[in-house]
């Protein structure tokens, strides 16, 4: 990381590109994760877009973009990267376009899509060593909808379509790994709250070619129940429990890029937000918790 | 027939409250039809609700362009056109606003003609922005303007359609329902059902026949960038964060980076809020390191901005 | 100019068309009958033959999503499905058309399942009716080649920049050789032009949205219209590229195929390459002394309903023979034709409808000379049979024989009276 333009927080940029006037939800951790990503993809990009929250960044006239946006459906974002970087290369093999007009395919999806339907989409992108960059928004359920649970909704957690005193009996899947194990050129995960974390990842993504992926979890306040305001103390908590490794693939290998020294207990995330809050009323789930707490602390045991 | 429309912001209990109510007057043996209306925008962003209610079989459908009632549980919404507070606001129907200020004041804003009923803020409530079950006392409001739903099939509603939501905050509901249905006394029965449109004497549709526009002009396309920022998102805000630039610390990064709406600029090394566009999410005031910035009541707002302007300005 | 004349499938007229049409970019997938079109089109590539990029995505909704948003970006694409395969990409299909970005689909029909089956018939296109691609309809191979690449000039106009789909049968064109004149490839390439974006397009100097969302009924109205009123337009437009491609190449088409319709009291009307059959039967029945004609559309969106009116005006009787089903109703195309006859003060008084060709059902002669008897019989009695589907005794016998195989239940119902006979 030595070679990064971003080694403290003071080098964050100072003024933002995307643009204001958008309808997502008031502290929307994904529109903040996007916002620090937009700053150091800038303009020359071309972001093409699966149905999700954040399709509605972009309503007919209106747009935040500074530069281009396709909107295609749930499933096929990654294939219309496809179309968008083949066009791209044919027009600059034909000299039709020169470099400058080039642009970078970034395929901007929420959980619903890269965890469950575009994942198959996703796999044969890279498969076909799409150069591209894929962000997965990730507000762990079908936040659009109002929240009902996807591949990527933890266990335990309250939805809309899991609202019994257990929550969402399923577990999260682990899109890391699954992107990983075709063995792209670059995977991450990233949090709006830990900003330099972020920018130094979206800097070296930038940089590389081929498939490169990355995961931002994205805390939610409509769906997540918990005040706008705590966007970013959830976000932290989540990095500091341990629930939400912060890490990165290259080469091969992974590496964890933020390890906490003493990791918080995943209680103290669960009861910032609503849609646990019945594993500690009416009383205390200590079984279901305790299983919660169990699988981080399984986890961060095989990190080395 | 009842025709009835309910406005507040995303979060405030619109479409609860618009459901208390159809389900009142279902329990009062009335036809009812009652529907929520919202597309892409969140929370604080303005929305509404609407319900018919009527002896006969309804068949009227969608959103009420002549209402008998308009209820405002947000008085802020009255300013903002794309609310739609206003529309077929007129000598017949009756405005029941939750406002700090006079049934005058309103009339004097709006027209000496219109019909305005004030139902007083919750003072008890130390952030007025909260509107602690809003919804409830709108319903219990229009109920007493209404005249024809009574206390019990109000009481009644509010259980129905709060069940999931536990036996406080049923009761709290209800008490803030009737101690509106109380205040209203006054204005018992004060709403009157409009007729239908008239197929004798209507207002002809100026109907016009779209012609072919090219594809460069006629396709979903925006042939430009950054047009999102004519979208003035700060008027969702129901609280406002103030800068203390005395306390301010200039490091610039943290309530501009951490703002998820990209609202705070930095202009050299100090922060400005673009209350534009700020939709009053507070992150910027939870993360601030020195506390300089503080929630006011969007109210109270303009004067705390100025005086925020001012230190900014020396 | 030297015109090359050869053998060649429909499959093999597709794929030469795109060749001529000089088509930048190909995303593909695999399917039957459709998957020759592919193959043939990548051998060129890999050989060096021709310039151009094949990508095989792993579905056909990938598949219509990458040809969409490659258009999108300023690149002449040309892409093929078939059956199962269009409808898996339907989503798409609606979605890339309201984008207002050309491009051509070759769809080699095939029937649907359930149950699903190899050999075609016409529900997989029409599915696609209202998607807001124009579509096309084809007869014999020399008409793929012909008619894809007047679809690109069609698709591409300014007055329309609608995506099209060409339609050839599945096996009765994909897989069957016929002559096809293949024309001069610098002629074609005068006759096509270059690409032209317009302002469609993804460039770093000029950011662009494209497909974005609308928010309530009237912006939504006013897009979807104007792609109505460019595919309304297509249809002048067709007329005028069919006017230039005879001047050029000498073969004369049109939105219809009007086969002695002119002076005929009877018509057969009905699409696709079955229609040569039918102008088969005509022959035959003109010969018997019959006033009988075919009236075929090629253009199926836009729906020439004007010209049929006239060419139909003052008929005794039309027989609409669909090659589709559509379940709960009947014929796709008898609906489409009884709904531009309606009202017109002289519009043919019998209007009849067969359902025949399911699955690559063939109809025989003696089966377009029948219809021609029902439809006179029915001009001169006045009564209108209810629709018909072309099925014969011996065929029910032959599944009752299946089912007693199948073990379904009418074999132990039934084993007392085998006689189909009985069910007609």
């Amino acid at each position: 990381m030595n070679d990064t333009h971003f080694k403290r927080m003071k080098d964050l940029p100072s003024t933002h590109l995307l643009g204001t006037g958008t309808p997502m939800c008031a502290g929307c951790g994904g529109l903040q994760a996007i916002n620090d990503i937009y700053d150091i993809l800038g303009e020359k990009t071309v972001f093409i877009n699966a149905a999700g929250c954040m399709t509605l960044l972009s309503v007919y006239p209106f747009t935040p973009f500074r530069g281009s946006w396709l909107y295609t459906a749930m499933a096929s974002a990654p294939a219309g990267a496809q179309g968008v970087r083949d066009a791209l290369d044919i027009l600059l093999e034909k000299k039709k376009i020169g470099q400058e007009e080039n642009l970078t395919a970034v395929v901007l999806t929420g959980d619903g899509s890269a965890y469950g339907m575009g994942l198959s989409a996703t796999s044969a992108a890279i498969d076909r060593n799409l150069d591209f960059i894929y962000i997965c928004y990730d507000n762990e359920g079908y936040g659009n909808t109002g929240q009902q649970y996807s591949s990527a909704t933890p266990h335990g957690a309250r939805t809309s379509t899991s609202s019994g005193s257990m929550g969402y009996p399923g577990f999260k899947k682990d899109l890391f790994s699954i992107w990983a194990a075709h063995k792209p050129t670059y995977v991450a995960t990233v949090i709006g709250a830990e900003p330099l974390d972020l920018a130094r990842k979206i800097e070296k993504a930038a940089q590389l070619k081929g498939p490169r992926f990355i995961i931002t979890l994205s805390p939610c306040p409509t769906g997540w129940g918990f005040d706008p305001q705590e966007t970013m103390q959830i976000g932290k908590l989540a990095v500091k429990s341990g629930v939400w490794p912060l890490k990165e693939y290259i080469d091969g290998k992974i590496i964890h890029t933020k390890v906490p020294k003493i990791r918080m207990s995943v209680e103290d995330y669960l009861a910032t937000q609503f849609r646990f809050a019945h594993l500690f009323k009416p009383e205390r789930n200590t079984r279901l918790i305790d299983e919660i707490q169990g699988r981080v602390d399984e986890y961060w045991d095989h990190v080395s | 027939m009842y025709r009835i429309r309910f406005h507040g912001r995303g979060g405030q209990g619109m479409k609860t409250a618009g459901r208390i109510l159809g389900t009142a007057f279902f329990n009062e043996g009335y036809e009812v039809q009652d529907a929520p209306r919202y597309g892409a925008e969140r929370r604080g962003a303005p929305i509404f609700s609407y319900v018919r209610a009527d002896k006969k079989p309804i068949d009227e459908r969608g959103i009420i362009t002549n209402p008998d009632l308009i209820i405002v549980a947000d008085d802020s919404l009255v300013n903002i056109p794309a609310a739609g507070v206003m529309q077929g606001l007129n000598e017949h129907a009756v405005l029941l606003i939750n406002s700090r200020e006079t049934a005058e004041t309103w009339q004097n804003r709006l027209g000496t003609k219109i019909n305005i009923i004030v139902l007083p803020v919750n003072s008890s409530v130390p952030n007025p922005a909260e509107m602690p079950f809003i919804g409830a006392a709108c319903v219990g409001a229009a109920a007493r303007l209404l005249g024809v739903v009574g206390q019990s099939a109000l009481v009644d509603a509010i259980h129905e359609e709060l069940q999931d939501q536990g036996p406080d905050i049923i009761k709290a509901n209800c008490d803030r329902a009737l101690e509106a249905f109380e205040y209203m006394a006054l204005y018992e029965n004060c709403v009157q059902q409009r007729q239908a449109a008239s197929a004798l004497d209507y207002q002809q549709p100026e109907w016009i026949r779209p012609v072919f526009e090219k594809a460069r002009i006629a396709a979903p396309t925006i042939h430009a960038g950054l047009t999102s920022v004519q979208v003035k998102t700060g008027l969702w805000r129901t609280l406002c964060p103030i800068i203390e630039y005395d306390r301010c610390n200039r490091c610039w990064w943290i309530c501009s980076s951490a703002c998820p709406h990209n609202a705070i600029n930095v202009d050299g090394s100090t922060p400005v809020i673009d209350y534009d566009h700020c939709v009053g999410c507070m992150v910027c005031v939870a993360q601030c390191p020195p506390h300089a910035i503080s929630a006011i009541p969007e109210a109270e707002a303009d004067s705390e901005i100025k005086k925020s302007m001012q230190q900014l300005a020396h | 100019m030297m015109l090359a004349r050869r053998l060649l499938t429909g499959n093999g007229a597709a794929a030469w068309a795109a060749r001529l049409a000089q088509v930048d970019y190909i995303p593909a997938f695999p399917i039957t009958p459709q998957t020759e079109i592919i193959e043939t089109l990548s051998r060129w590539i890999d050989n060096g033959e021709i310039p151009g990029k094949l990508v095989t995505l792993e579905s056909e909704h990938s598949m219509i999503t990458a040809a969409g948003a490659a258009a999108a970006t300023g690149v002449r694409v040309f892409t093929a499905t078939s059956s199962q395969g269009l409808l898996y990409g339907m989503e798409m299909l609606y979605t890339v058309a309201g984008w207002r970005v050309p491009f051509v689909l070759i769809n080699v029909s095939r029937a649907l399942a359930s149950p699903v089956t190899l050999e075609p018939d016409h529900n997989d296109v029409l599915a696609a009716r209202d998607s807001g691609f124009l579509q096309i309809h084809c007869a014999t191979c020399q008409e793929v080649l012909d008619i894809t690449l007047m679809a690109y000039r069609l698709s591409e106009d300014a007055r329309v920049r609608l995506p099209a789909i060409v339609n050839e049968d599945g096996f009765y064109l994909s897989f069957t050789r016929e002559p096809v004149y293949i024309p001069d490839a610098d002629e074609v390439k005068d006759f096509i032009g270059e690409f032209d974006s317009e302002n469609m397009q993804f460039r770093a100097s000029a950011p662009t949205s494209q497909a974005v969302a609308v928010l309530g009924g009237s912006p939504y109205s006013y897009f979807r219209y104007e792609s109505h009123l460019a595919a309304e337009n297509a249809r002048i437009v067709f007329d005028e590229i069919c006017d230039e491609f005879e001047q050029r190449f000498g073969r004369k088409y049109g939105a219809l195929e009007s086969y002695h319709v002119d002076d005929a009291d009877y018509v057969i009307f009905m699409v696709g390459c079955f229609a040569t059959k039918a102008k088969a039967a005509v022959d035959s029945l003109r010969k018997a002394g019959w006033k009988i004609g075919l009236l075929r559309p090629r253009l199926l969106r836009p729906f020439p309903g004007e010209k049929i009116s006239q060419l139909l005006a003052g008929k005794k009787g039309v027989a609409v023979i669909d090659q589709n089903l559509s379940m709960g109703k009947g014929g796709i195309l008898h609906c489409e034709l009884a709904s531009v006859l309606y009202g017109n003060k002289d519009a043919p008084p019998v209007l009849m409808s067969f359902i025949g060709g399911l699955g690559g059902r063939d109809i025989s002669q003696e089966e377009f000379f029948e219809i021609a008897k029902q439809l006179k019989q029915a001009s001169e009695t006045n009564e209108i049979p209810a629709p018909r589907l072309l099925y014969t005794v011996d065929e029910l016998r032959q599944i009752h024989k299946l089912q007693a195989i199948a073990h379904v239940e009418r074999a132990i119902l039934n084993r007392d009276h085998q006689n189909p006979d009985s069910h007609e």
